[in-house]
C-alpha cells in the first residue's frame, strides 16, 4: 500500500467493468495504443491474459514487456494491479 | 507474434534469451540494445533462412570460446539433438516438456505459446549449464540431481524422495545463489532448510505427511507443501523469482498478520522482496503459528481476505476476518476458498455511474448578467418599435389634418398617393408643405 498509486487505487477499489485499458496502473497512453492495436482494447482482456497466465506476476510481467514493450516498473505495476484486483473481486 | 518481428522491436530480454536459445554467445552486461539486435539479425535470421547449419553452430561455438561469458554453448549440441526445437513441439509435447522440468503451465494458446516457448528453452539451457558448471564433483552432480527430483517430486508432493533433500542444504545454497533461473522451488526448500539447520537429522517418512505428531516438523512438512505450492503457483521464474516467492510469502505473513504474530517491520521487509534471513524469521514465526494451517491448496486457494484489512479495504471484508478466525483453528474452510461477505454498492461499476452532485454550466456567469443580456438584446428591438410607433403617429396625424378640409375619396386617393412622397416629405419641414404636394396631384 505504500507505494501504490491513485491509479492504482482507484483500479483495485471497485469493479473493472468497462474501463478501458489505459485505466489499468502502469498503462498510459503509449502502451494502450500498443495493447489496442493487438486487440486488447478494455481493462478486462487484459485481465483475461493475465487468468490464462494463471495469476503468475512473473509471466505476466514478461508477456506485456514483449507485447508492447514496457519496461519492468510498468509490467510489475500493472501485474500488481491486476492480482490486487482479482483478490478482491474474484 | 512477437516470435517473427523485427528483433529491433524486441525488448533485450528477450533478444538475450533469443540469442541464447540459438547458441549465440551473448555480447558483455552492458551492451547496448543495438549490439543485441545486430546479434539477432545475423545469427538467427541467418538461421531461421540455412535451417540450423553446422558451419554456423561452430562459428559461434569459437565465439563462445572467445568471450568471457557463459559456457554452456559448448554442450548445447547434444541437448538439441536430443529434444526438438520448442516451436516445433505441439501444445501437448510442450506442456509436457516444461512438465518434466517441473513447471505446471497454464492453458497454451496463441498468446501463452511464445511465453511457454521461452520458458522451456531457458530451463533447457539452464539443464545443460548445470551440466557444465557442476559437473566435476559427482557429489554435487549427485545433490543437482536429487534436487531437480525434489523439485519435480515436491510438485507431486512425494514424501519419500524429498528426505534426500533434508542431508543436503548447506551447498545446495551454492548452486542456487548462482543460479538466476529455474529451480525456483528448490531456492525456496533451500532457504527453508536454512532456517532449520538443526533439523536436518531428522529425516523420518512422517515428516512430509500432512498428519504429523511434532509440531515442528509438521510446520516444516507444511512449509515445503506450501512451498511446494508457491512454486506450483509461481511456477520456475526468471531472474528474480523473489518476486513470486514473495507473493506468496506476502500471502503467508498476511495471514500471520490476522493473527497478530509478526511485527510489522518483518511485513514490510517482505513486500519489498527480500527473502533472505526475513524469510526465515518469518518461517520461524511460521512454524509456531502453521500448526493448523492447511495444505498447499489452501495456500493457493486461500482468498486472503486478511491481506485487505491492512491495506485499508471496504468494512465488510473486514467483518469477514472474526468469521476467518473462527474458521482458522476449527475447520477447513470452503473448497473454493470463496468467502461471501456483504458489499456495500459500488459506485462506478456498470450501469451505477458516478454522478457529481452539480455539473458546472459552459460559462460561468451569474443570473443577473443573464438577464442584463436579455434586456439589452430587447433594447435595441425597443429603439426600433418606438421610432416606427412615431412614424406610424405622424401619419395619424396627417390624415387627421386631411379629413378636415376633404371628402373620404380624395382623402384615400391623396392618402395613396401621399403615402408614397410621404417618405420624402416627411422630411421636409412644415406639413403645408405635404399638403401642397399631396393636393398638386
Amino acid at each position: 500500500m505504500s507505494t501504490t498509486s491513485q491509479k492504482h487505487r482507484d483500479f483495485v477499489g471497485e469493479p473493472m467493468g468497462d474501463k478501458p485499458v489505459i485505466a489499468l496502473s502502469g498503462i498510459g497512453e503509449t502502451l494502450g495504443k500498443k495493447l489496442e492495436e493487438q486487440g486488447f482494447d478494455k481493462a478486462f482482456v487484459v485481465l483475461g491474459q493475465f487468468l490464462l497466465l494463471k495469476k503468475d506476476t512473473e509471466m505476466f510481467t514478461d508477456w506485456l514487456k514483449d507485447a508492447t514493450g514496457a519496461n519492468s516498473r510498468q509490467a510489475g505495476s500493472c501485474a500488481q494491479c491486476l492480482k490486487e484486483w482479482c483478490d478482491a473481486f474474484l | 507474434m512477437p516470435f517473427v518481428e523485427d528483433p529491433a522491436h524486441l525488448s533485450i530480454a528477450r533478444l538475450k534469451s533469443d540469442l541464447l536459445a540459438h547458441n549465440v554467445a551473448l555480447p558483455p552486461a552492458a551492451s547496448k540494445k543495438e549490439v543485441y539486435v545486430e546479434l539477432h539479425l545475423k545469427n538467427i535470421d541467418q538461421k531461421n533462412a540455412a535451417e540450423f547449419s553446422s558451419d554456423d553452430e561452430e562459428e559461434t561455438r569459437e565465439a563462445a570460446r572467445e568471450s568471457s561469458g557463459f559456457e554452456h554453448s559448448r554442450d548445447k549440441d547434444p541437448e538439441v539433438t536430443q529434444m526438438p526445437d520448442p516451436s516445433d513441439l505441439t501444445d501437448e509435447y510442450l506442456r509436457e516438456a516444461l512438465l518434466k522440468h517441473g513447471v505446471k503451465a497454464g492453458p497454451i494458446v496463441a498468446s501463452t505459446r511464445t511465453l511457454y516457448e521461452n520458458k522451456l528453452r531457458k530451463l533447457l539451457l539452464h539443464s545443460n549449464g548445470d551440466d557444465e558448471l557442476y559437473s566435476d564433483s559427482e557429489e554435487e552432480q549427485e545433490k543437482r540431481d536429487d534436487i531437480e527430483s525434489a523439485c519435480s517430486v515436491l510438485e507431486e508432493q512425494k514424501p519419500e524422495e524429498a528426505k534426500k533433500i533434508k542431508g543436503e542444504n548447506d551447498k545446495a545454497d551454492l548452486h542456487f545463489h548462482r543460479r538466476d533461473y529455474s529451480y525456483q522451488q528448490c531456492f525456496l526448500l533451500s532457504s527453508r532448510l536454512r532456517a532449520h539447520p538443526s533439523r536436518n537429522e531428522k529425516p523420518s517418512s512422517k515428516s512430509l505427511s500432512k498428519n504429523v505428531t511434532k509440531s515442528s516438523e509438521r510446520s516444516k512438512s507444511k512449509s515445503s507443501h506450501i512451498l511446494a505450492g508457491v512454486s506450483k503457483a509461481s511456477s520456475t521464474g526468471q531472474h528474480s523469482g523473489l518476486r513470486s516467492g514473495t507473493f506468496s510469502i506476502t500471502q503467508m505473513v498476511q495471514e500471520m498478520e490476522s493473527r497478530g504474530s509478526l511485527s510489522d517491520c518483518t511485513v514490510k521487509e517482505l513486500n519489498s522482496s527480500r527473502v533472505g534471513e526475513h524469510c526465515s524469521r518469518s518461517y520461524r514465526f511460521a512454524m509456531n503459528d502453521l500448526d493448523k494451517s492447511r495444505s498447499t491448496d489452501q495456500s493457493l486457494y486461500h482468498t486472503p481476505k486478511d491481506v485487505h484489512p491492512p491495506r485499508g479495504m471496504k468494512l465488510p471484508q473486514e467483518s469477514g476476518k472474526p468469521i476467518l478466525k473462527d474458521l482458522f483453528p476449527d475447520t477447513k474452510p470452503t473448497t473454493t476458498g470463496i468467502y461471501v461477505t456483504p458489499r456495500r454498492p459500488i459506485k462506478g461499476a456498470a450501469q451505477r455511474p458516478v454522478q457529481y452532485s452539480y455539473s458546472y454550466p459552459d460559462t460561468l456567469v451569474s443570473p443577473v448578467t443573464l438577464e442584463r443580456r436579455e434586456v439589452e438584446r430587447r433594447l435595441v428591438s425597443i429603439h426600433i418599435q418606438i421610432l416606427f410607433f412615431f412614424f406610424v403617429a405622424c401619419i395619424l396625424f396627417y390624415i387627421y389634418v386631411n379629413v378636415q378640409d376633404s371628402t373620404v375619396l380624395a382623402l384615400l386617393d391623396s392618402f395613396s398617393h401621399c403615402f408614397d412622397k410621404e417618405g420624402w416629405a416627411f422630411l421636409q419641414p412644415g406639413t403645408e408643405g405635404t399638403q401642397a404636394v399631396c393636393k398638386q396631384d
